[in-house]
């Protein structure tokens, strides 16, 4: 930031810095404290209430022991990878699309984003009917006399794959746009220069027009990588986590063990296992994206 | 872009048409929803009444009697307006601040800010929970209130931080030196210069909120329920009530679905935090 000699009233700095106080206030209080208070409790173990009672690292040992999480951290990494790896390609090829110059591009756009406008809860309820071996799509497609199994929720060995599919439902059309606002961003020149080059187009796309693009690229990530940490909402709409414990989710792991099993200690441990994963994805990759442009 | 110029009529023909294809693919869904919400319970169920049937306004008409949905609608609306109208209000100061007067920890504030909203909120579900029944404010307006605003906080002020770096300078300073108050800055200058982005962000935290589930399921049991918490709790498994659930969803989302289509711009521009002008 240029902080270039100005002359400033040190009172308007103040009360600009005053400005932020509630913000960093809360975000102290709230999001470090609750969570160092959590992590804390990882250590106890406490049951209904939260106890201070010292029990090492056992709720670690239990956690990692655990089908349950172990399936709930597989699902968790198939949903991450498969959603952020289709829904940027899928985002692109659509966002390439509508570069085209497409009639009703605005119409497009806002259709594309609208599934992004629901919660998950509806998103889920609805793919959940979609994807229902006697009522939904399959039944349809029967009825027309297509013999065709699409019931991927009562698959244990596949049902991620259905709640994948509603995933990318809700969050590519996200991804096309802040892509197309990427790809609006290329100066014409570039194009007219690569074809006067004779570089095929989806070279063109590849090595030049993609790595101008980091910046929303960048912006994407944030929020599609949030949004895979956070899932929770999708999966109690769509599968409940069954059949079995076929498609459960740490988040889901966490709000279970804490509000259902009673058993507080094995949720704090799992929702600091989750802290420090994003932790150790996280803090690196920050330094590498914002360290350097920070002056 | 440029590749227009050389395109051929079939090409250009067969890209339209796959776009509307992949549009009817991602409306589907929802029409599907919506469909299914006109129907009654036994017909929602059979395939062969997919798209011909004869449509009921029953589901819409019992929805106060099945679910309660008014008083359901009426939390999701006041929750998610004031939760709104705070965040804004904490965060219009805030963004101020940082894009007109950065210090050198600016930057990190606001990447420290942004890294919450990446933190699993399993986290601190506890904690929040843990405090709200302690002070007496479980399953309260003012508690729901509190927790979105804050859940969003972030996001508010990136958005808005975006938006106001790009008013030049300039005309702050220019106001600072007739004296303008900082108050006065913010209400005549920044806020009317900004106003588009600041209705975008209004828009993504309003529609955040509304769709908020996480929190607001555990936060409340009746007093305070939103329409996600009345969703969740009524989802049946066997489609036993395809047709009546269906109604209360499409009603549930309804707002969203209108609002967005009439401010198309804004929503475009809020759910992708500004990066589409």
């Amino acid at each position: 930031m240029d902080e270039t000699g100005r002359p400033r009233r040190p009172l308007r700095n103040l009360s600009a810095k005053l400005a932020m106080l509630p913000m960093i206030l809360t975000a102290l209080v709230v999001f470090v404290g609750g969570t160092l208070w959590t992590v804390v409790h990882s250590f106890t173990d406490s049951k209904l209430l939260p106890r201070l009672d010292w029990a090492g690292l056992e709720q670690y040992d239990r956690l990692w022991s655990s089908d349950r999480w172990l399936v709930s951290i597989e699902n968790l990494v198939i949903y991450g990878v498969l959603s952020l790896v289709f829904s940027f390609l899928i985002g692109f090829v659509l966002a390439a699309l509508l570069d085209q110059k497409i009639r009703f591009e605005d119409t497009f756009r806002t259709i594309f984003l609208y599934p992004f406008a629901l919660s998950f809860i509806v998103t889920g309820l609805v793919w959940q009917w979609l994807l229902n071996p006697d009522f939904g799509i399959q039944s349809v497609l029967r009825d027309w006399g297509w013999d065709v199994t699409v019931d991927p929720l009562y698959d244990p060995g596949i049902v991620i794959y259905g709640v994948l599919v509603a995933g990318l439902w809700q969050g590519t059309g996200f991804v096309m746009c802040l892509m197309l606002a990427g790809l609006r961003g290329i100066d014409e020149d570039i194009w007219k220069a690569a074809r006067v080059d004779g570089i095929p187009k989806w070279k063109t796309y590849l090595f030049v027009v993609l790595p101008m693009m980091r910046p929303v690229m960048v912006t994407a990530l944030v929020i599609v990588t949030a949004g895979i940490v956070k899932l929770y909402d999708l999966i109690v709409a769509q599968t409940g986590g069954g059949p079995g414990i076929a498609s459960e989710v740490p988040a889901k792991y966490v709000y279970d063990f804490m509000f259902r099993a009673q058993n507080l200690g094995q949720g704090f441990a799992a929702s600091t296992m989750m802290l420090v994963t994003v932790a150790i994805i996280l803090i690196p990759w920050a330094y590498l994206e914002f360290g350097g442009k920070r002056r | 872009m440029a590749i227009v110029a050389q395109s051929s009529r079939t090409g250009r023909i067969s890209r339209a048409t796959l776009a509307w294809i992949v549009a009817l693919l991602f409306f589907f869904p929802i029409f599907w929803m919506v469909l299914t919400s006109f129907k009654t319970d036994a017909d929602a169920v059979k395939p062969q009444y997919l798209l011909f049937f004869t449509p009921t306004l029953d589901n819409y008409l019992n929805m106060t009697d099945n679910y309660d949905y008014w008083r359901f609608a009426r939390n999701s609306v006041i929750t998610s307006v004031f939760a709104t109208a705070f965040a804004l209000a904490v965060g219009i100061p805030c963004a101020y601040a940082m894009a007109f007067n950065p210090s050198r920890h600016t930057k990190d504030v606001l990447m420290w800010m942004l890294s919450t909203k990446m933190l699993p909120a399993a986290a601190v579900l506890y904690p929040m929970t843990y405090i709200t029944k302690s002070v007496g404010l479980f399953d309260t307006h003012f508690m729901v209130i509190v927790v979105l605003m804050l859940i969003n906080l972030p996001i508010v002020i990136w958005m808005l931080f975006t938006y106001f770096k790009e008013i030049p300078r300039e005309i702050i300073e220019a106001a600072q030196m007739d004296g303008v108050s900082t108050w006065g800055e913010i209400r005549e200058i920044l806020i009317p210069l900004a106003w588009g982005g600041i209705v975008s962000t209004a828009l993504l935290c309003f529609i955040f909120c509304w769709n908020e589930a996480y929190w607001t399921v555990r936060l409340t049991t009746t007093e305070a329920a939103t329409l996600s918490k009345l969703i969740e709790g009524n989802r049946a498994p066997e489609g036993l009530f395809f047709g009546r659930l269906s109604a209360v969803s499409a009603a549930a989302v309804g707002p969203i679905i209108v609002l967005g289509w009439f401010c198309q711009k804004q929503l475009v521009q809020g759910l992708t935090f500004g990066a589409v002008k």
